[in-house]
């Protein structure tokens, strides 16, 4: 009888066994390694530091580098850095408070996107905080220039002149622009009353009121939040002169927005 | 034309089977992630950015799986010997190029019109209702497409794959900067260069003065005439280049 | 290609010339084919790789251009021709009976022409139960199977095959030769390559042998396989590596030819 050759057949026994454990290594191995990678991966990433938009030395390129961009693709990039700009905002007004390249790319946004009306009423306001006053004029007027139909870039302007303006002229340039809006198509009814109001003499602190109002109405977020510090500091202390003093605003606005605007002023009163 | 139309139909089952739809499914998770961001960022934009943003996708999409599509047209046929199928009928030369392209068009016209109604429905779920020069938009988009895809034919008939679709992918960039050529035909400085440039400018196609994107977003204005003349601009250089592609093609042996 | 009934193929001092390489090196692949396929003649055309067959098949068909020379189909059109090309791989995501319609189109069939047409050649070939098939699930012996349905969509009266029995298993070689037996019993004319000698010699009426790009023998099959013995192998590696021999039948006048 012939002895079986086991090793012919392919391996049954010890030879399988060690097939077995072969594969099984191997598998081991490669499994490892594979997690070994993984960890690496995830380690490598979760230890990089975030770019803050907060950081002071964020580059924003001349509007000059985009100009060769096809229209198609310009508006894009002034989106792109419209949202940068709003974090790099946020960031900063509740951080340092330092907003270096904020006129960089209010600049940028702009002149991609010359009819990106909300740019300007954000950039504005957004560079007055900055401490650009002039800077925020300017950019308005430039708004007013390529957006002749837009009413809100007009008062926004006639409000800043009236509320940041050193002149004596004030009351008047402001209300020239009021004029300027109210002749726009669609615009506003109320517009004209401010126009006629800043015309009349005295009761300036009503007159800022009555502006902030508007800035409310129309407003952002940003803006909203900036009209209600401003008409907490302008209206009276005492409520009952505080809810009289607020009335001129209903018509500014839609119930809900006014009720709300009264429930937050009235509100701060009561707050200790 | 029954032939190219056969073509034509045959090309658009191939394509749709070989799950290039799977890319409005892409386009389409990747606008919703973006506007559940953008609504928290925009400061109110999210109408706006969502619409400037999703038409250079539905664009970015769009000439990346017309080029990927439209290189491999001829090699495809030859490496696969469905020429030899093909061309042992009595079929011309032009109705073959002819029915690839209006197959390809079909099937990108799905792909493109796909998008863009996903981005139309999105933005109106989003932000409210979008203005119709959306979907305008996405059909110029889509005429952008149909020129690529022409030129991409075109190189496909005598160029590798890779090479027809990066020359393809070039010609979209190129013509996307097509106005800056212009300026250099008038720098009038050195008359070579200028007739240079000016051969260059008539010859790359002009994207960048046939775009709806900036009449959406509210940056240009555009009355019917001017569009009906950007869409016929395009449409007559997608026929120039398959023309273009027909000569090349002819002289073809395989 | 030019029209003229006197022969189904009159190809008449074909050259091709083309180029290869870096440097554009010329290569002459025809050195001047000569060769006459008779109305309802089965005709082998054997050669070793790299003899010029497939290029000739190619220039009868008109896809390729000639050098010199001419190559005339004796039908009345393309419509009038099936073609089998070596080792074809089909539209992947295209069914068996989609492939089939698509030919028929482009061949002008009517609508109902085309659903006989594609219902008798699924049948002809056995593939009635995977026309359904996206072609891409086929084996390699249902694809060839499928090129010879296309091939036979149009009721030609002219049949070029390339190999027809590549990847064909015995069965599938089987069907194939009895399919060539009956366009043979019909009259048709049928021209294919195949290094399959044993069948060359089973189902041609004539057998045309080339080598580095000319015809060096042609004649009817009992011509290059003798009642006495030999075999058609035997004389096709003669032919091939010695030069070609006279025909042992004279008188059948069939033009052998010495190179």
């Amino acid at each position: 009888m012939r002895a079986r050759d086991d090793s012919r057949k392919g391996g049954r026994g010890p030879s399988r066994a060690a097939g077995r454990r072969g594969a099984l290594l191997r598998g081991v191995v490669v499994g490892l390694v594979m997690l070994g990678c993984v960890a690496g991966v995830v380690a490598f990433q979760v230890t990089r530091p975030a770019r803050s938009a907060a950081d002071p030395a964020v580059f924003v390129p001349s509007p000059k580098f985009f100009r060769d961009l096809s229209p198609s693709f310009r508006t894009a990039v002034a989106d792109a850095y419209w949202l940068a700009m709003v974090q790099y905002y946020g960031e900063h007004v509740k951080g340092d408070g330092q907003f270096d390249a904020l006129p960089a790319y209010v600049r940028l946004v702009t002149d991609l996107s010359p009819r990106f009306e909300r740019a300007y009423m954000f950039g504005s306001f957004a560079l007055l905080d900055a401490g650009e006053g002039q800077e925020a004029y300017e950019l308005l007027v430039r708004g007013a220039r390529r957006n002749p139909d837009s009413w809100r870039i007009m008062v926004t302007l006639g409000m800043l002149i009236y509320t940041y303006a050193d002149s004596p002229d004030k009351d008047k340039l402001a209300a020239e622009w009021y004029e300027k809006a109210a002749a726009v198509p669609g615009s506003p009814d109320y517009i004209p009353r401010v126009a006629a109001e800043l015309l009349t003499k005295g009761g300036e602190e009503a007159k800022s009121a009555l502006m902030w109002g508007q800035v409310y109405a129309t407003g952002d977020t940003y803006a909203r939040d900036k009209a209600l510090v401003e008409l907490d500091e302008l209206l009276p202390r005492d409520p009952q002169q505080r809810k009289e003093a607020l009335q001129p605003l209903a018509a500014l606005m839609t119930p809900q927005q006014f009720l709300t605007l009264s429930s937050i002023l009235m509100g701060v009163l009561e707050t200790p | 034309m029954s032939r190219a139309f056969a073509i034509a139909a045959n090309t658009f089952r191939e394509t749709i089977r070989d799950r290039i739809l799977l890319v409005i499914l892409v386009f389409a998770l990747a606008m919703i992630v973006a506007s559940l961001w953008l609504a928290s960022i925009s400061l109110g934009q999210e109408a706006r950015l969502m619409q400037d943003f999703g038409l250079v996708a539905v664009s970015g999409f769009g000439v990346i799986v017309a080029v990927f599509v439209s290189a491999g047209l001829v090699r495809k046929e030859i490496d696969k010997r469905t020429v030899f199928i093909i061309f042992s009928k009595p079929v011309g030369r032009g109705e073959f190029i002819a029915g690839k392209f209006l197959g390809l068009s079909a099937t990108m016209a799905i792909v493109v019109f796909g998008m863009t109604v996903f981005l139309f429905l999105l933005v109106w779920a989003v932000a409210g209702e979008p203005s119709g020069r959306l979907l305008v938009a996405g059909g110029f988009i889509y005429l952008q497409v149909l020129v690529v895809m022409a030129v991409t034919i075109f190189f496909s008939t005598f160029a590798a794959p890779v090479l027809a679709a990066v020359l393809g992918l070039c010609v979209f960039a190129a013509g996307q900067l097509s106005h800056n050529v212009l300026s250099l035909t008038q720098l009038g400085e050195n008359a070579v260069l200028e007739g240079l440039s000016w051969v260059v400018f008539l010859v790359v196609p002009n994207f960048s003065a046939v775009s709806l994107t900036p009449v959406v977003v509210g940056e240009q204005v555009a009355d019917w005439s001017t569009i009906s003349g950007w869409g016929g601009y395009l449409v007559a250089y997608a026929v120039i280049m398959l023309g273009l592609s027909w000569l090349v093609f002819r002289r073809k042996e395989f | 290609m030019e029209r003229e009934p006197a022969a189904a193929v009159s190809i008449e001092g074909l050259r091709k010339t083309v180029t290869v390489g870096f440097r554009r090196r010329r290569v002459e692949i025809l050195k001047g084919v000569d060769l006459t396929v008779g109305e309802g003649e089965t005709v082998g055309l054997l050669g070793p790789n790299g003899a010029g067959k497939t290029t000739t098949l190619k220039i009868a068909l008109g896809l390729m251009r000639p050098s010199a020379g001419t190559a005339r189909l004796g039908v009345a059109g393309l419509h009038e021709v099936g073609y089998l090309p070596e080792n074809a791989y089909f539209y992947d995501y295209l069914s068996g009976r989609e492939l089939l319609g698509l030919c028929a189109r482009l061949l002008g069939l009517s609508r109902g022409a085309r659903d006989e047409r594609i219902a008798e050649a699924l049948k002809e070939v056995g593939l009635q139960d995977a026309a359904g098939t996206q072609l891409r699930k086929y084996s390699k012996g249902m694809l060839q199977r499928i090129g010879i349905a296309q091939a036979l969509i149009n009721d030609p009266r002219l049949i070029l095959l390339d190999e027809p029995m590549t990847g064909l298993d015995p069965i599938g070689r089987v069907e194939v030769k009895r399919i060539i037996q009956r366009l043979r019993e019909e009259g048709r004319t049928v021209l294919f390559n195949s290094h399959i000698l044993a069948d060359v010699g089973e189902l041609c009426s004539h057998v045309a042998i080339m080598r580095s790009g000319e015809v060096v023998w042609r004649g009817p099959v009992e011509d290059a396989v003798p009642s006495g013995g030999g075999s058609l192998e035997d004389f096709f590696v003669q032919v091939v590596t010695e030069g070609a021999v006279e025909p042992e039948n004279a008188e059948s006048g069939s033009p052998g030819v010495t190179r």
